[in-house]
């Protein structure tokens, strides 16, 4: 345990330069915007940081990437109690009581509620990064061909269930996704699979281009279908959150933050599905149930906690499976790989540093929302009024660019482009993003796991449904596909009848 | 893509039929592409390690998903497509035009400008974003006698992006742009 504090303590010192600290407060605040700004989201912000930092030292990158992610779904909370619009899809569940709090008159006691509910979030999930990062890696060690391919397919059928409102739909985006992943030329004959003769397909689908299409020209696309309302801000007073509100719902914040921690494990699930339950959980358990939806402070609370708590939690399948466990950190893992850092089961025993230092640079993003949370109102409200006619083409410039910067090739433009068009059909059918993308991650280590555990085993199945950790992954399957079933769902009730009922 | 139902977010049964059947043919014809696709016997590959066998249960499974989603927008009578008339609301119509000039504007610029045709990039991005705005605020600007100004601030939004994104990406960041 001492060692693991002293090596914290050192990670957090190799961080106190003026280098650095620029870099954090100056990538929250980068952060910060893009979360308020609807039509920006997360994803986007974050694949658009990865081009910036290409040159950068591998640190120095991963600092400015956190940094903005915390920012980013901080940020998103500002639109939605102000506008009733959420920043990014992680504050969709703040806009319910942050802005019937804004429209009481108490925009600027909301704001300090968002702050300290996303800075102890955030501290929160911290925690359990420390915790579970180390304990965790050492249980991936165990993973083997067969354990790590029920465990992708894990990812996309539980991405699929708990994003969107609709799981059949969630699962096809997901083997999708999977499919993309084998364009190119496969890993063991170099075979090109549905290149149709083009070169430039022969190296696959780069993942920040195709995150930049469906994260941020598709959601260009879909914000430019609404023609854009008047802004109109309620007044609002002091924005520093009261230690009052904090004592008083102290609950409400270690139930959000742990919940949000466990969701961020789940790959691919994301920061919105993390706010959505931290806020049902809170409503089951208020007194007061009724206020929720009309400016309750246990429910916005219960939001933003829940989402900032996410930010950590999800980083924690990246570190020791190099299985993203939100799109935001599927780019987080995608600029790792580029500055050299391999994630995965070996990251605790190559380099344990690493996984200090990623906490320590969680802890200065906090330090960085705390900071722009308490003094940061009025640039806020200028960013949130500027035209969409103005920020949709500058962002779309910023599509182009990040997308080519990676390779510097123009045909990532064009997947740009594609995936963009695809995720906006795709979005107006219902069909969730999120697994898509996740898809595209873990195509590649999906083959890769299943040839070589047919391989290894001579074409034997046992060892795929037989071996104790694949067992439970594939039984796991098994329930969250029998649960969509109503007859399956209903069975614990007729089994409970059956035996309780009085003769 | 056009609903029925304009600009509402409720996808119809219609829709998900035709999208079920869009993604059978196309889970149909990965199963053949890879069924098609070359053993490789010559270097050694046998059936766990042929190039299409994961591809080919990936598009199997797509194949049967679109399947599901077809039986069940069916039952909810997605299939009788000519039952009602596919008609957009002027709502829907306006948003599918916006979308439509975004799009054709975004392709223009990043597919056609951008790299191609000796067009520096900070020129293509000068007229793409002077021309976007331009063009989205037109009609407001009118209404209010101010296309001169609106003009005015496009083509300074225009100027001030492409030398804030040339200068900030290459000479700070040295990163490589189109």
């Amino acid at each position: 345990m001492f060692s693991g504090l002293i090596a914290f303590g050192h990670s957090i010192w190799s961080f106190v330069t003026p280098e650095s600290l620029f870099y954090v407060f100056s990538s929250t605040l980068v952060g910060l915007i893009i979360g308020a700004l609807p039509g920006l989201t997360a994803t986007m912000g974050l694949a658009l940081m990865t081009t910036l930092t290409l040159k950068m030292e591998a640190s120095q990158a991963l600092l400015v990437l956190i940094c903005t992610y915390v920012g980013a779904i901080y940020g998103g909370s500002r639109s939605a109690i102000l506008l009733n619009i959420p920043g990014t899809p992680a504050s969709a569940a703040s806009c319910l009581d942050g802005y019937a709090l804004a429209r009481q008159g108490h925009a600027g006691r909301a704001m300090g509620i968002a702050t300290s509910g996303s800075v102890l979030g955030t501290l929160i999930g911290m925690f359990f990064l420390a915790l579970f990062t180390p304990l965790l890696g050492e249980l991936a060690l165990k993973f083997g061909a067969y354990e790590f391919f029920w465990l992708t397919v894990f990812g996309v059928v539980i991405s699929g269930t708990l994003t969107g409102d609709d799981p059949l739909k969630g699962w096809m985006a997901g083997f999708l996704g999977l499919f993309v992943a084998g364009i190119g030329q496969e890993s063991i004959y170099a075979y090109e699979r549905f290149t149709f003769g083009y070169r430039d397909l022969a190296g696959g689908i780069q993942l920040v281009p195709a995150l930049v299409g469906a994260f941020g020209f598709a959601e260009l696309l879909s914000v430019m279908k609404e023609r854009q309302l008047p802004v109109k801000i309620n007044p609002f007073d002091t924005v520093i959150p009261k230690l009052a509100d904090i004592t008083r719902h102290w609950k409400t914040i270690l139930r959000s933050g742990c919940i949000g921690t466990f969701i961020g494990i789940v790959p691919g699930v994301g920061e919105d599905v993390a706010a959505w339950s931290s806020y049902a959980a809170a409503k089951r358990a208020s007194k007061e149930p009724e206020l929720f939806g009309k400016g309750s402070i246990d429910g916005l609370m219960a939001a933003e906690t829940g989402d900032n708590a996410c930010v950590p939690g999800a980083v924690i399948p990246v570190l020791t499976l190099a299985i993203p466990g939100s799109a935001p950190a599927a780019v987080l893992m995608a600029a790792m790989l580029i500055h050299g850092v391999q994630p995965g089961p070996m990251i605790m025993v190559q380099s344990p540093q690493f996984v200090y230092d990623v906490v320590a640079m969680m802890m200065f993003a906090t330090i960085g929302i705390l900071f722009y949370g308490l003094t940061l109102t009025k640039l806020m409200i200028r960013v949130l009024q500027v035209p969409q006619t103005v920020m949709v083409p500058i962002i779309l410039v910023l599509c182009a660019v990040g997308s080519f910067a990676i390779a510097g090739r123009l045909f990532d433009i064009w997947v740009m482009l594609g995936f963009g068009i695809l995720g906006f059909i795709l979005r107006q059918l219902n069909y969730p993003m999120a697994p898509l993308v996740l898809g595209i991650v873990l195509g590649d280590l999906l083959e890769k796991s299943l040839r070589r555990g047919l391989v290894l085993s001579d074409g034997n199945l046992e060892p795929f449904l037989m071996r104790p950790i694949a067992m439970v992954m594939w039984l796991s399957i098994v329930i969250i596909i029998a649960m969509r079933f109503e007859f399956v769902r209903a069975l614990p009730g007729k089994f409970r009848a059956l035996v309780f009922s009085k003769p | 893509m056009i609903a029925d139902e304009g600009i509402e977010d409720k996808v119809s049964p219609r829709a998900d039929f035709i999208s079920a059947l869009v993604w059978m043919a196309f889970g149909l014809s990965v199963v053949i592409a890879c069924w098609r696709m070359d053993r490789l016997e010559a270097q050694g590959a046998t059936f766990y390690t042929v190039p299409g066998l994961v591809p080919g249960i990936l598009g199997a499974v797509m194949f049967l998903l679109g399947m599901f989603l077809a039986i069940r927008a069916g039952r909810a009578g997605g299939h009788r497509l000519g039952a009602t008339p596919w008609v957009m609301t002027s709502g829907g119509r306006a948003a599918a035009i916006r979308v439509g000039w975004v799009l054709v504007m975004s392709l223009v610029y990043a597919a056609g400008m951008v790299g191609h045709r000796g067009i520096p990039f900070w020129l293509a991005t000068f007229l793409f974003v002077s021309v976007f705005i331009l063009l989205f605020d037109w009609t407001e600007r009118s209404a209010k006698g101010e296309t001169a100004k609106g003009a005015a601030i496009a083509l300074v939004y225009g100027a001030g992006t492409a030398f804030l994104v040339t200068y900030v990406f290459q000479e700070v960041f040295l990163v490589r742009l189109p």
